[in-house]
């Protein structure tokens, strides 16, 4: 028997540290581009301002890569702790990404992440330069690693499930790598970093502008930052688009639920709703209030085609259970028996299995073979409407994030406007929006990613395995011991993370840090001499 | 041999490789943060042995996580069992792991002595702990789990969490683990840091690594007289990997040796482990840090080999379903998988060597006290 | 001989790059359009700055920003 409150505690263990994990992530893999940005005009110039960019970036950077690392150790291991079933269902296909991750990528990163920092007067201008680029290559080579491994949980490709060994084998290598929602994904996710180290230099050099300090630092740092986020922002909105698109070709209840769509839409006319207040137990949408003409151009980037609605994806996915239970009450008997009839009947039904197994926690005693006639239109009733994720939850956190990000590229194409034209100064408004801003991307992406995994519920791979039986079967007591030990830890790690980053922010490129005085000399960056005194 | 057996053999090498890495690399920094409070007396001192290990520590660390992922993918279910029915354990380690980087990152951006103070704590637990928890794992393994699969594949915990947890034998091996990781950071802050850090610290890694030998021995001594574990049928190891199907195991007093009676040139693991556990400290009292690193290096291979030869092709055998019991031929991943991990591996883990070893080359020498307090980004 | 090494090493990178745009492009375009893409950002970023490298030197240094 699978105790249910340990399967939700589980996840919301999970969801906490990886939503945690997620704060310091985007961060990472923009500030490593923007380092490289800054110390490449660094390279081409000469002028020691880009060298103190560098660093005083590099040391916001470095306060967040540190919890960005600690919260990883969690999540590498948190499979396995949490998620035995997942792991020995699909660890021959899902493990090999997030080792070569290690092996390739985060050696990488880790290992020139100290040579960024202390190899300033040990290396050359060109190694140095070098170091900063691999720096930034691995921990984006470490994000693709990743989210390849999260685009098999969205679309199960490049494996097999094999009733010998009861987990699904890794068949095709390039069908894995390439698979399109590990491609859209890569990209948007990455992108999106690139928005969020954007802003966060981008609203702290507004405050610098704004009192009036550290002017030339803050203007060039400006200036690129701004730069960026246009781009980057416009690449995101490109990139969400095309991941929309492949959720609605491999997806379809996740589409539905992030567009509200409970019946099957009748282009073109059917409106994009803008806001609605959809009811999940009712399954309708309480109010609701859109753009005609929109939604269908949007999802399937034609005028003609439907998109199915909710309710008929649950009665879709009623023969699909049906054939399912025969799936897994064949591949039971097999287990057991090895009998060669029960392995034909389970091939014939193999492709549902996922749908027999989301019914068995309505089963009595979950237990498929106990079902009789008379309770199987229940059950069936009940394990359709579990195909489809949180209406509610994925209808609005999908549309924060949209609106989000629309916001950021406005933000983003004013203030690099006028910093092109060197009028930021003139626009207190625009710098103070920039300032408060710095948060909203990271919750953009914290959005974003719940749109991604809530949509996939009720599965932890797509239409294989649910959500409900991969989990460890922990007894409670040990559930409380550890999220309450990480509620305390990250708690603490994030005042202290916070304190440092407005410290730190506060003082400014030219502030030594508390235990050095304070060299005499030239502090205006770029004045004579400042260059035969490195900074370090 | 069918290529799917010689795959699985490799794996099995590289498990040890790995945790070899790990155990090196992890357990010198490990050894630093369990000694930080001991070889620095002043703020200045322990600065400096922080900065002795401080660009390295992140690179180091990417054997932990390379150690989660490669078990992950090279063998899933025991990935999926030993850290689901070390639980309480393992969530331990993780938390004392997470405050390692966060340490390292934060202790010295802020001039207060509580604020530091409480950070070198951290530093100690972020240090003993995880080294006793690898050391007990592996003696826990020693012993065998309790654990069981149901027909679908998921695993039943037969055992509660304190038996992990407070077991005699399993603490040996977490303390000879402590031990070693204890001369491993001393013969490093010997190479790194100037009098009287060093000279301290030559103290601790000597005793350290003395204590270890002593305890490998008595470990030894007390695997004769464990309950070992042996194939009763033979296995065919191209077997499709599922322990489900079960196979002919049977537990008996002293099986853990039955190899080394097998393959006497086996003992040649252990009498490597006793040379870089003896001889090491004498390098160190010579005053040659760098034999001494590398003898502690031999030692953890002697160790892991040691374990690895005796359990042969036991990977983590069960107590109370021992015909489930996870083997090197049952618990690996697919012939696909395996040679695909075996291509990205034989491309960049040489690599990695290569350019760990140029990071270490470009800040080789001692750590000097005024240049951490030049330096913005000291620890 | 030095020169020669700088000479291979550079031209192993450059095989790479290729080789990996080529491998990309065919089968991954959305990895193809982040190579090219994040090459693009951080070059116009850098030429952002160094625009302003040029308008401040050319006599309008300390005005605003």
């Amino acid at each position: 028997m699978i105790d249910a409150t340990v399967v939700e505690l589980s996840r919301m263990q999970f969801a906490l540290t990886a939503l945690y994990h997620f704060l310091f992530v985007p961060l990472t893999l923009g500030m490593t581009v923007m380092l490289a940005a800054m110390e490449t005009v660094y390279f081409i110039t000469g002028k020691p301002i880009y060298k103190e960019m560098t660093q005083f970036w590099g040391k916001l950077f470095g306060i967040n890569f540190a919890i960005g690392v600690a919260t990883g150790l969690t999540m590498e291991f948190e499979f396995g702790t949490n998620w035995s079933m997942y792991s020995h269902f699909v660890g021959d296909v899902f493990g090999t990404p997030l080792a070569i991750e290690g092996l390739m990528a985060f050696f990488l990163e880790s290992t020139f992440v100290g040579l960024m920092f202390f190899g300033w007067d040990r290396l050359s201008r060109p190694a140095h330069l070098a170091v900063t680029y691999l720096v930034a290559l691995g921990s984006n080579l470490s994000a693709l690693w990743i989210l390849i491994a999260n685009g098999f949980m969205q679309d199960p490709v490049g494996a097999l499930f094999d009733p010998d060994t009861m987990r699904m084998e890794f068949t095709s290598f390039s069908d894995l790598v390439f698979s399109e929602d590990a491609q859209a994904k890569f990209v948007h996710t990455s992108i999106a970093g690139f928005v969020c180290a954007a802003m966060f230099m981008m609203g702290i050099s507004a405050y610098y502008l704004l009192t009036r300090r550290h002017r030339e630092f803050a203007a060039r740092s400006f200036r690129m930052a701004a730069l960026v986020g246009v781009i980057a922002s416009l690449a995101v909105i490109t990139l969400g688009d095309a991941l929309g698109r492949a959720d609605y070709l491999l997806q379809a209840p996740k589409i539905a639920a992030m567009e509200g769509i409970w019946d099957t839409t009748k282009p073109p006319y059917e409106p994009w709703k803008l806001i609605a207040l959809p009811n999940d137990a009712a399954q309708r949408d309480l109010f609701s209030f859109g753009l005609p003409y929109v939604l269908t151009p949007l999802v399937t980037h034609t005028f003609d085609k439907p998109i199915p609605g909710i309710l008929e994806l649950e009665s879709d996915a009623k023969p699909r259970i049906v054939r399912g239970i025969q799936a897994v009450l064949a591949l039971h008997a097999y287990a057991t028996t090895r009998d060669p009839v029960a392995l034909a009947v389970f091939r014939q039904n193999e492709s549902d299995m996922g749908y027999g197994l989301l019914a068995q926690r309505f089963a009595p005693d979950q237990d498929l073979a106990k079902i009789t006639a008379a309770e199987l239109p229940t059950i069936l009733d009940l394990t359709a409407r579990e195909t489809i994720p949180n209406v509610f939850v994925e209808f609005w956190s999908f549309r924060i994030m949209v609106a989000l990000g629309f916001a950021f590229l406005a933000v983003f194409a004013f203030g690099a406007y006028y910093s092109l034209r060197n009028r930021l100064e003139r626009h207190p408004f625009l710098l103070k929006l920039t300032m408060w801003s710095i948060p909203l991307p990271i919750l953009a992406t914290e959005f974003g990613w719940i749109t991604a995994e809530n949509g996939r519920q009720p599965w932890t791979v797509f239409g294989w395995l649910p959500t409900f039986q991969s989990a460890s079967s922990h007894a409670l007591g040990y559930m409380l011991f550890s999220l309450i030990g990480f509620a305390l830890l990250y708690s603490s790690f994030i005042a202290a993370e916070l304190y440092l980053m407005f410290k730190f922010a506060r003082l400014g490129p030219e502030g030594r840090a508390a235990h050095a005085p304070p060299q005499p000399g030239p502090t205006l960056a770029g004045a004579p001499g400042y260059a035969d005194k490195p900074w370090q | 041999m069918e290529t799917y057996v010689i795959l699985k053999l490799i794996w099995t090498l590289l498990l040890g490789v790995l945790l070899v890495g790990l155990a090196v690399m992890v357990g010198m920094d490990m050894g630093v943060g369990t000694l930080l409070r001991f070889v620095g007396r002043s703020d200045a001192e322990r600065r400096a042995t922080l900065n002795a290990i401080g660009p390295h520590w992140d690179g180091n660390q990417v054997w932990f996580i390379l150690g989660g992922g490669a078990i992950f993918a090279a063998f899933p279910t025991l990935y999926a069992t030993s850290f689901s029915t070390f639980y309480v354990v393992m969530i331990l380690l993780l938390f004392s792991m997470i405050l390692r980087p966060v340490a390292f990152e934060y202790r010295s951006k802020v001039d207060a002595r509580r604020w530091r103070g409480a950070w070198d704590w951290a530093f100690l637990i972020s240090g003993a702990v995880p080294m006793i928890v690898f050391g007990a794992a592996i003696g826990n393994i020693l012993e065998g789990v309790a654990f069981h699969f149901s027909w679908d594949g998921q695993y039943y915990q037969d055992q509660s969490f304190i038996w992990y947890l407070l077991n005699p034998f399993a603490l040996l091996c977490g303390v000879m683990s402590l031990a070693l990781a204890v001369y491993q950071g001393g013969a490093m802050l010997m190479m790194r840091t100037e009098a009287p850090i060093a000279g301290r610290a030559r103290g601790f890694a000597m005793a350290g690594g003395w204590l270890a030998a002593l305890l490998f021995a008595a470990g030894g001594f007390w695997v004769a007289r464990l309950p070992g574990f042996v194939l009763t049928q033979p296995v065919d190891p191209g077997m499709p990997a599922t322990p489900l199907v079960g196979s002919g195991v049977a537990m008996a007093v002293g099986a853990w040796l039955s190899n080394f009676y097998i393959a006497p040139l086996l003992w040649i693991a252990p009498g490597l482990g006793f040379f870089g556990m003896i001889v090491g400290p004498l390098a160190l009292a010579a005053r040659r840090p760098a034999w001494g690193w590398w003898l502690g290096a031999l030692a953890w291979v002697g160790t892991i080999f040691t374990v690895g030869f005796a359990m042969f092709p036991f990977l983590m055998p069960s107590t109370t379903a021992p015909a489930q019991s996870l083997t090197v031929w049952n618990a690996s991943g697919s012939a696909y998988n395996l040679s695909w991990m075996l291509a990205f591996t034989l491309v960049f883990a040489p690599a990695v060597v290569i350019y760990t070893g140029w990071a270490f080359r470009i800040m080789r020498g001692k750590v000097k006290t005024n240049a951490i307090a030049e330096n913005e980004h000291s620890y | 001989m030095k020169t020669l090494i700088k000479f291979l090493g550079l031209a192993g990178v450059l095989f790479l790059a290729l080789l990996l745009a080529v491998v990309a492009g065919d089968y991954g375009p959305w990895y193809f359009a982040w190579l090219v893409g994040t090459t693009m950002i951080i070059l116009i970023a850098a030429a952002g700055a160094v625009l302003m490298e040029t308008q401040t030197s050319s006599g309008r240094r300390d005005e605003e920003f």
